[in-house]
């Protein structure tokens, strides 16, 4: 229901990153540091609130929130992302690149084990590797299309290992991957995501013979070797997981006992289960905020999100021409009061947006941007200077078409609805019409993803991932086409001058630079085109209100990841 | 739709055998002199007649059912600002000029929906019945296939196939719901089709049709108003569950049902913008149950209880 | 009556037959594809990878294909994999059914256990206050929209009073043979549910104590001599409760379907919220076998009424 559409959406939208960056500016108090004196207390059950079930503890199948979030619980990857900056950093591994960007060598850390005892290898890479290449119900096989020898592997089915992979001789803990081409997104694409699965258990599902058994193998719903902070318990089926603490953890025996992911019906009863401690965290939604905080036994940390809610306009719609006209698109930004809409529909806890990266990621441009403040008599002035005249009915025509159009959101969203009807409202103060619509999810996302054109304007979010390459959400070459039955994530149909060049550049650039930097230059400009052209009304980002217990200690999310130190929780008693 | 079980089952076996002016003219008299009845009459009109006045409620009030006014959203009940006399929405909206234009949406769909399905089970109730053989069979067969799917699931499926309107919700609803008005409608036919005046009326050569509605029909009629009583309120409390599931009445549309979902999201922050709906969801359907349970007691005195 | 059992049960294969066509075509004609929506936003996901995973689960086929295809699965109980589950959809709906079934006899339970005596007690106390009273709760128990009898029902119990859990039907790291735990979750939800069940059972047994005791064999028991409580006790009642029996059919309908929003509710993790979850996806194999689960029931259901109500009543004969 309500709160399983919300919760769908951003699990739907979250990318194939393994590492899920609950992104967050540092604001806000945290149930944070230990006072002075205190001594951590070994104990205690961590239950954490979701609206849906996990769908599987296979890390190469999941494709949805909450089965990553349990996964991440009980497999450990190969990197993980700096809680404050998003910096990636060693976990199970460390890491080297060659000189020509091809060549990535690891070496596994020296004390990492599986539950089992056996030591984490390479091989163990190389199996959730070739998972991946013998699935066939997974979403992450083009992460790997660049490997060399992936081909021969996964499609070809000839080779028995993948020739790109190779393992050092002498230390089983050392490997190499080389890549065909440089490509900045493969590091977290390829490394982030991929877990590393125990070859004692997936070793036979990824043999040269092996058909697709990987997808049914009964481990995926029953993990018996795991490396991670917990280990499996039970999985009560639409109702929770229960995860007990791994003593062997490599880095430190967690001090909580258990880790409970539990599934509730809505944001209303996560919010009066956190009340009752029935509950011990979950993100609230703003509108529960007053009521949370008011409790003595709770604490809220707030964090901005690492993604956005927007209005996205349909460029090249033939319906709506006006849409089309840059003037038109600018006036929408400037008709439009943002900071109100913040302020009444997230209570203040979110930002406006005017570009596509969020202030949290190293992506966001620096530069100064056109902030579009609100200005009515600016708006109506450009539909003016785009050749429109107001007429009687109080809606501006040109050429006898009225200045209007439809915008359509998912049911069962609140603050898409209020975003809609608020934006419907105050875009009729204009002098623009708009015809307010809203469709099931899953109608709206057909008709996004295959271009069809009864889509004007449209309200939607995305949850980005640690990676900030924008290319499958703006390359024209992502543009759906309905005539070719080709779908994409560019629904609007939007190109400008430009901006294919840096999205390219920022992603596989031709002298090899994969640093930060260097890509911070390309998507700078890049954001500054989108800020410019208007594609969407870039809407607001709305805080993540992380609530625990206020006895909770050492839980200090930071902008990039909530459970990167897990195993040092504990509740004060 | 258990309520529909109920209440045809207890009058079923005699009203049928009785038609004469008089059933209607003392059905009518005995339905007046039930004060419960005639208080659940008035109230429903009162109901209808203020929802059918909303506008003249915009005008005298001076703001409109989607008018937003984002300073006034959660705005408490007040009487200083008049049209917020049962509290503001999300977005500062009058809760109460669109409790009355919900209750056009709901009534209507509780209204037309109850009239399809009665339309549709009516019709090939009598069909059956009267007929008998292939054609009985075959609907006997339909209805049996849609009963034997739970409701709900039905309309899940239905409902996400199409975006529901006011328009498409009553047709869905209308589609599945006539069943059990055919069943019973087929049983009564099947009872009076041997009887004198049928036999009488299909030996002078009457055709099947007019038979059906000229001699059938009438006998089945008062208890169909029972039925289409009941029949509303169900749908009305059906139209509330399905917004509840996200596929009822969509926004901006206001209908009793979105706006009880709506303020259930905000039921930490806005208590009160849930008592209205569901004052007047239950109100409207307990009104309709009691009118359906006086018609019956009218025509068929014998049960009525004190 | 062996006869009678089998013509049912040959009736029961086309009536199964038309339910799952029906319910195919309603799944595959609605707009919204599987895979566009399990792989929405996922920047790395490309055309040649959707059309895969298309061919996958068979849905690249013509619709006729699918449809024997499913035919010759469901034939024997392979309904296919669940789209995002990778599991046997039969089986992840199976599971579920336990929870559901726990939570309809409990609401059945409170039905009968509360609507049967009120309705009964009211036709005896016919005319008095009593009687009045319970008439006007077998109106009022029908007119409350479930989900906002229960959301108000976990603001006061669960989170004002803290006397009930809010959600779920066991607690975290409780036994599964806890029944007072078990108990204390299913109330809530099994009260809900049943409400609308207590209310019409009420009126249902008034009205048909009430016509028992005009009949003749009362009068006639009354004449006897026999005291007031022997006649209620052993002829109006057991006579009145002939159509209660059939009334169970529809009740089962009614609890199996009804459930679905209380399911949602009270977080109750039966298949009615697995089928809404599953519909909301897209999850094709889960939603049929879930309808299917769910209709199979159903038949079975009306079928078992049938021979109990011709059991019970002697004036009824099967052939």
């Amino acid at each position: 229901m309500r709160q399983f559409r919300t919760a769908r959406v951003f699990a739907a939208i979250a990318a194939a990153v393994a590492i899920v960056a609950t992104a967050c500016a540092p604001s806000g108090p945290t149930s944070g540091a230990p006072g002075p004196g205190e001594t951590p207390v070994a104990g205690g059950r961590f239950v954490e609130g979701s609206f849906a079930d996990i769908k599987t503890m296979q890390p190469i199948l999941s494709s949805d929130v909450p089965s990553s979030t349990v996964i991440a619980r009980l497999y450990e990857g190969l990197i993980q992302a700096d809680p404050k900056t998003g910096e990636l950093k060693p976990n199970l591994g460390k890491w080297t690149v060659s000189a020509d960007g091809l060549t990535y060598n690891w070496e596994i850390d020296a004390g990492a084990n599986w539950t089992d005892g056996k030591p984490i290898i390479a091989q163990d890479v190389a199996t959730a590797i070739k998972a991946a290449g013998k699935s066939k119900k997974t979403v992450r096989k083009t992460n790997f299309q660049d490997i060399v020898g992936w081909k021969e592997f996964a499609v070809d089915g000839t080779g028995d290992e993948i020739s790109g992979f190779k393992v050092d001789g002498a230390n089983p803990k050392k490997f190499a991957v080389t890549f065909s081409k440089v490509f900045c997104p493969a590091l977290v694409n390829v490394f982030g995501s991929s877990y590393v699965l125990p070859t004692q258990v997936f070793g036979k599902y990824v043999t040269k013979a092996s058909k697709d058994e990987i997808d049914t193998a009964p481990e995926n719903e029953n993990p018996s070797v795991t490396s991670g902070p917990f280990k499996f318990k039970e999985w009560r089926k639409g109702d929770q997981v229960v995860l007990d603490k791994n003593s062997t953890y490599w880095k430190g025996a967690p001090l909580l006992d258990q880790y409970i992911f539990k599934v509730v019906a809505d944001s209303t009863v996560l919010a009066n289960q956190l009340k009752t401690g029935e509950l011990t965290y979950g993100t609230i939604e703003a509108k529960d905020y007053d009521d949370i905080a008011k409790q003595e036994n709770l604490a809220i940390a707030e964090f901005q999100q690492l993604g956005y809610t927007y209005i996205g306009w349909n460029v090249s719609s033939k319906d709506a021409p006006a849409l089309g006209d840059l003037k038109i698109r600018q006036a929408l930004a400037y008709g439009l009061d943002m900071d109100a809409v913040v302020k009444n529909i997230l209570f203040g806890h979110g930002t406006k947006m005017v570009s596509h990266h969020p202030a949290v990621s190293w992506a966001a441009p620096s530069g100064a941007l056109n902030q579009y403040p609100f200005d009515k008599n600016k708006a109506e002035q450009l539909i003016k200077d785009a050749g429109y005249a107001k007429g009687s009915d109080g809606v501006y025509a040109k050429g006898g078409q009225p200045l209007a159009f439809s915008i359509v959101t998912n049911s069962g969203n609140k603050t898409r609805e209020t975003l809609l009807q608020v934006a419907g409202d105050q875009y009729k103060q204009i002098g623009v019409k708009v015809n307010q619509k809203t469709e099931a999810f899953e109608t709206m996302v057909d008709e996004l993803t295959t271009g069809n054109q009864v889509i004007q304007g449209w309200i939607i979010g995305w949850s980005l991932g640690l990676e900030p390459d924008p290319y499958s959400i703006w390359s024209e070459t992502q543009i759906p086409d309905p005539a070719n039955k080709k779908t994409g994530f560019n629904f609007g149909g939007f190109k400008a001058p430009g901006l294919e060049d840096v999205m390219v550049q920022g992603r596989a650039p031709s002298n090899g630079d994969c640093s930060q930097a260097a890509r911070k230059k390309q998507y700078e400009k890049f954001n500054q085109i989108v800020n410019e052209q208007q594609p969407y009304n870039f809407g607001f980002a709305a805080n993540v209100l992380a609530v625990t217990p206020k006895n909770l200690r050492e839980f200090a999310p930071g902008p990039f990841s909530t459970y990167w130190n897990i195993e040092k929780w504990w509740y004060k008693q | 739709m258990a309520a529909i079980d109920v209440a045809i089952r207890a009058p079923q076996a005699e009203t049928a055998i009785r038609r004469s002016a008089g059933l209607w003219a003392d059905a009518w008299y005995r339905f007046r002199r039930d004060r419960v009845s005639m208080a659940a009459v008035s109230v429903l009109l009162v109901l209808l007649v203020l929802s059918l006045a909303a506008p003249l409620f915009e005008g005298f009030l001076d703001y409109t059912f989607d008018q937003q006014s984002l300073i006034d959203a959660y705005s408490q009940p007040t009487l200083a600002k008049p049209q917020f006399v049962l509290g503001g929405d999300e977005i500062g909206r009058s809760q109460f000029i669109r409790l009355l234009y919900g209750g056009r949406v709901s009534l209507a769909v509780g209204f037309f929906a109850a009239l399809v399905q009665l339309t549709i089970g009516v019709t090939l109730g009598l069909t059956a019945g009267y007929l008998r053989g292939f054609v009985d069979d075959f609907i006997t067969f339909s209805v049996t296939v849609l009963n034997s799917i739970p409701t709900l699931f039905l309309l899940l499926i239905i409902a996400a196939l199409f975006a529901p309107g006011t328009f498409t919700l009553i047709i869905i609803l209308g589609l599945i719901g006539w069943t059990g008005i055919a069943n019973f409608v087929r049983g009564q036919t099947f009872a009076l089709r041997e009887r004198e005046f049928i036999n009488a009326a299909r030996s002078i050569g009457a055709s099947s049709p007019r038979i059906m509605i000229r001699h059938l029909l009438p006998n089945i009629l008062p208890l169909i108003f029972v039925l289409a009583a009941i029949d509303i309120g169900t749908i009305i409390l059906i139209e509330s569950g399905l917004s509840y599931l996200g596929l009822g009445i969509q926004p901006p549309t206001p209908s009793w049902g979105n706006m009880l979902t709506n303020a259930v999201s905000y039921l930490n922050r806005a208590q009160f913008l849930v008592y209205g709906p569901v004052f007047v969801i239950f109100i409207t359907v307990l009104c309709l149950y009691l009118i359906g349970d006086g018609l019956r007691d009218a025509l068929d005195p014998r049960l009525k209880g004190s | 009556m062996r006869n009678y059992i089998a013509r049912r049960l040959l009736y029961a294969i086309p009536t199964l037959l038309a339910i799952s066509l029906f319910t195919f075509l309603l799944t595959r004609l609605a707009p919204g594809d599987p895979i566009n929506l399990y792989t929405f936003g996922d920047p790395n996901i490309t055309q040649a990878d959707r059309d895969a995973l298309r061919h996958t689960y068979g849905l690249d086929k013509s619709l006729p294909e699918q449809y024997v295809d499913f035919l010759a699965g469901a034939v024997r109980l392979d309904f296919g994999k669940s789209i995002l589950y990778h599991q046997d959809a039969g089986k992840l709906v199976f599971e579920r059914l336990g929870v559901t079934l726990q939570l309809a006899a409990a609401a059945l339970t409170l039905q009968l256990l509360i609507g049967v005596p009120l309705g009964v007690l009211a036709a005896l106390k016919r005319g008095t206050w009593i009687d009045g009273v319970i008439r006007v709760f077998g109106v009022v128990g029908h007119a409350v929209p479930g989900f906002g009898l229960g959301l108000l029902m976990i603001i006061l119990f669960s989170v004002t009073l803290r006397w009930l859990p809010s959600q779920g039907y066991l607690t975290i790291g409780h036994a599964d043979w806890d029944v007072v735990d078990r108990l204390r979750h299913i109330i809530m939800p099994a009260f809900v549910l049943a409400l609308a069940g207590i209310a019409n059972y009420s009126r249902y047994l008034r009205t048909e104590t009430l016509d028992v005791l005009r009949q003749d064999f009362i009068r006639t028991a009354h004449a006897k001599g026999l005291r007031e409580s022997v006649v209620t006790r052993v002829h109006a009642l057991r006579n009145a409760l002939i159509p209660v029996v059939t009334a169970l059919g529809g009740i089962l309908a009614f609890l199996v379907s009804g459930a679905l929003i209380i399911e949602q509710v009270f977080t109750w993790p039966g298949i009615g919220q697995f089928a809404y979850a599953s519909v909301r996806q897209k999850d094709f194999p889960v939603i049929i076998a879930a309808t299917m689960l769910a209709s199979v029931m159903l038949v079975v259901g009306y079928i078992v009424r049938d021979i109990v109500y011709a059991v019970v009543d002697p004036r009824i004969k099967v052939t």
